[in-house]
């Protein structure tokens, strides 16, 4: 048998993200977003906008690792309506944006709540989002917007952390729960410094140094360095996992907000992450006009 | 009496890793712990043979133990490929472009590498370019439709050694920043033993018909970082190219 070069595997998914981007979304995306059942995954699942979804299935008691951890290891999907497009409620399409619910609980309109400026400073962004959204660049997302990546992730549990391994951009979160403090604050990452304890059955993440480089999701909600983010993480069964998160940013919020919504177990516990070299297959180059990516159009022309 | 002990020297060297005495603690599942985060000390990055240094390329020794001169066993076609690989790095090298680094680069490069455990896997990441090696210990075999820039890798237990056969790799990586390099037929045999406490021993025999005259091994030694608290940080490495570039305007 031939063999496929993982790159066109990649160069269709990031064809895919760049269609699904850029294809104009009248009022019929809502029903798109919303999907039907079983497309692209396994049987009985549901899309999440245009992801697959693990349907919400109850399972058995949650387990223990060897170290005493409540068990969470395995293949999970996120339910978190359409968050992953915009995470606040967003009842009126954007170009590339379709209407759609998001993941915020509190306050209760579902909204992010800004002050003006910064109001202001995300609908400039909105209407650049093509050009800036910073997944649309490889970058890696941020914290709480890795919790409900698309594509879904791995958790794995050594004694001694909590990782998340992401099939978007190959990208892993390695939380240690030792108890060891944050690192210091002069150090800025796109993931942020993350510290997790065990709360009874709740893993509790505690999340701060992130670089302000990274947005909530495609539709320009943006964050700075004084992000201050804390994660529960509730293993309801061995198929569900409730999760919140808390953010926190007095410099651009008028009170912290809440996002909540659940993991699903991946049906197929065999499954194996795929390669999303993303760097290496973006020939999306819409996102990378002279004024904005500069270069990058020759390292897709590399590629071709 | 000089001759017997030289042959007593060339035995000594010749003893094999595995014989050594140190026997490493063990994952709840009985396996030796590999885990921890890792790191070379040495020039292999910049290039796996014996070289001089030029400008931000420290000269080094050799990390290839088979052949005995050294030297990578290159079909003379690929021998002269690797001379022009050399002469258009700064362009050439797939690292400049942050691309993934492939195995065994991503080994030794000048970051540190995270090794976790599970009875299924031998999780290994890096803070080069956020890149994640699985290692399958689940008896499955390499898949036959994909190629991966880091290839695919399932291991398996000889006694103290992880043994990790690599295979289904793309041919665009290099492995070194000289330009040595390989093409989509490279096998790999990586054998990974913890040695002392804080010591992991690496070893991996590459084999390519296409670009080798015979397969050949490098050997070399993985440090712990033992500083309180360390943990990876990132390098983001197309996020730094893309700020150079706006900056450059």
């Amino acid at each position: 048998m031939k063999k496929l070069n993982t790159l066109n595997l990649v160069v269709a998914s990031v064809t895919a993200a760049a269609l699904m981007t850029f294809a104009p979304i009248p009022g019929a995306g809502q029903d798109k977003q919303k999907g039907g059942k079983g497309k692209g995954g396994p049987p009985g699942g549901e899309q999440y906008g245009p992801y697959y979804a693990a349907p919400a299935k109850a399972g058995d008691p949650v387990g223990r690792t060897p170290d005493g951890q409540p068990d969470m290891q395995g293949f999970w999907t996120p339910r978190f309506n359409q968050a992953i497009f915009e995470v606040q409620d967003h009842p009126t399409a954007q170009p590339g944006i379709g209407p759609g619910k998001g993941a915020i609980v509190d306050p209760a309109d579902g909204r992010i709540p800004y002050k003006p400026e910064a109001a202001a400073k995300a609908k400039e962004l909105l209407s650049k989002q093509i050009y800036l959204e910073p997944e649309a660049h490889c970058y890696v997302s941020g914290v709480p917007h890795a919790a409900y990546q698309q594509f879904g992730y791995q958790i794995v549990q050594p004694a001694g952390y909590v990782l998340f391994l992401t099939e978007y951009a190959h990208t892993y979160r390695a939380v240690p729960t030792d108890g060891r403090p944050h690192i210091s604050p002069n150090i800025k990452l796109f993931r942020g410094d993350s510290v997790g304890k065990w709360d009874g059955g709740t893993l509790v993440i505690d999340t701060t140094n992130q670089n302000g480089k990274t947005w909530f999701d495609m539709a320009g909600n943006f964050t700075t360095q004084s992000i201050h983010v804390v994660e529960r993480i509730t293993p309801v069964d061995t198929n569900n996992i409730n999760y919140e998160a808390v953010v926190d940013d007095s410099t651009i919020y008028t009170q912290p907000w809440k996002i909540a919504g659940q993991l699903g177990r991946h049906p197929d516990q065999n499954m194996e992450l795929m390669e999303f070299a993303c760097v290496e297959g973006n020939q999306d180059l819409v996102h990378y006009t002279e004024g904005v990516g500069g270069k990058a159009k020759e390292k897709g022309a590399l590629r071709q | 009496m000089r001759y017997p002990n030289a042959l007593l020297v060339l035995w000594i060297a010749s003893v094999p890793l595995a014989a050594q005495s140190y026997k490493a603690p063990r994952t709840p599942d009985g396996k030796p712990d590999l885990q921890g985060i890792w790191q070379v000390m040495n020039t292999a990055a910049v290039n796996l043979e014996d070289h001089i240094a030029v400008l931000g390329m420290p000269a080094g020794r050799s990390v290839i133990v088979d052949p005995p001169d050294g030297k990578i066993p290159y079909t003379p076609a690929a021998a002269q490929k690797q001379k022009e690989n050399f002469k258009n790095r700064a362009k050439a090298d797939p690292l400049n472009i942050c691309y993934i680094p492939g195995v065994p680069r991503v080994m030794y490069l000048p970051f540190p590498i995270q090794f976790v455990q599970t009875p299924k896997y031998v999780l290994m990441a890096s803070e080069f370019g956020h890149t994640l090696r699985t290692v399958y210990m689940n008896g499955t075999k390499h898949p036959d439709v994909a190629l991966f820039w880091i290839g695919d890798s399932r291991g398996h237990w000889e006694g103290e050694t992880l043994v990790v056969d690599v295979a289904n790799h793309l041919p665009d990586t290099w492995f070194d920043r000289s330009g040595n390099f390989h093409s989509d037929a490279l096998h790999i045999t990586e054998r990974i033993t913890r040695t002392e406490p804080d010591i992991l021993t690496y070893e991996a025999t590459l084999e390519d018909p296409q670009v080798f005259t015979r397969p050949w091994t490098i050997r070399m030694l993985l440090y712990r970082h033992k500083e309180p608290n360390f943990k990876l940080l990132e390098y983001e490495c197309n996020a730094y190219l893309e700020d150079a570039e706006k900056e450059a305007r």
